[in-house]
């Protein structure tokens, strides 16, 4: 269960701006999440997708989509497996919720302190990624609720467009969120960026 | 670099995939003897020109994919997921 995290993985950043100075600069910042994954079991296709409706208001997304539902997203990361993720602190946690909903139709393991999300945005933010992102971003191919498994920096990472500005959240984990963090930093340094 | 377009994900970079082998092979009966099993286990056809083979995207959707790969050309024809069905043309 998600017990209130005593240090975040980058508590010790340093906030702030980083990199060039000037102009309008890329924000980063560390939204806390619950992220609970869940696995369907053979042949649930049907039962999984009713029970994710019914307890979140989402239809199960497909390959490369994310969906948003009442207070939980999930997001696509491999045949039959989803990431659900909420902001912490709500209500109850989401675990709890996912393992009554998917009770014998999927397992569910809870990801809150596994792994770390981190919210880049700004209008230079697709620049920025793809210094070190293989995916396509260009708006045409890669929008508003799509989101990608790929490594960056050698990091696997979970990349998940949430808006237009754009605004992406890159969900690694906990353990590499630094380095990652610091990759993320020198390639944001050109156009400077802003730390929360 | 080779481009492999997943089934699940599109055409993504060959450092996202780990070849495992060719998906050709097929396990002997557990009864087959000694000689049955290591043929299985260490002889490779290393056919020059095509050859069906075994990729994990491992930085994606970690899936096992069967891949139709020109051994010469690196050419990809084909990709399936691991239940499907692909075959190497004559020649």
């Amino acid at each position: 269960m998600s017990a209130p995290e005593p240090t975040h993985p980058l508590a010790a950043v340093v906030r702030g701006r980083h990199g060039a100075t000037g102009g309008e600069p890329l924000r980063v910042s560390f939204p806390a999440r619950e992220i609970v994954q869940v696995m369907m079991r053979r042949g649930q296709d049907s039962a999984v997708a009713a029970a994710m409706r019914s307890a979140f208001g989402i239809d199960p997304p497909g390959p490369g989509q994310a969906a948003t539902g009442s207070g939980a997203s999930a997001i696509w990361v491999q045949p039959g497996q989803w990431l659900l993720t909420a902001p912490r602190g709500t209500q109850a946690t989401l675990a709890a919720r996912a393992e009554q909903a998917f009770a014998g139709l999927a397992a569910v393991a809870d990801q809150s302190h596994g792994r770390t999300t981190i919210a880049l945005s700004g209008p230079a933010a697709r620049d920025a990624l793809a210094r070190g992102c293989r995916l396509d971003l260009h708006p045409s191919v890669f929008g508003p609720s799509r989101a990608a498994q790929t490594p960056i920096a050698q990091i696997g990472c979970l990349v998940h467009q949430t808006d237009a500005t754009p605004c992406f959240e890159l969900t690694v984990f906990s353990t590499l969120a630094e380095p990652f963090l610091h990759w993320l930093l020198e390639a944001a340094a050109p156009y400077g960026v802003q730390v929360a | 670099m080779l481009r492999i377009p997943c089934p699940h994900c599109g055409a993504r970079d060959e450092v996202e995939f780990t070849y495992r082998g060719d998906a050709t092979v097929a396990r002997p009966a557990p009864d087959a003897g000694t000689d049955a099993f290591h043929d299985y286990l260490y002889l490779r056809r290393n056919p020059r020109g095509w050859q069906v083979e075994w990729w994990q995207h491992h930085g994606g959707c970690r899936a096992f994919l069967k891949v139709l790969r020109h051994t010469v050309t690196h050419e990809v024809r084909g990709v399936v997921t691991a239940t499907g069905a692909l075959e190497a043309p004559q020649a």
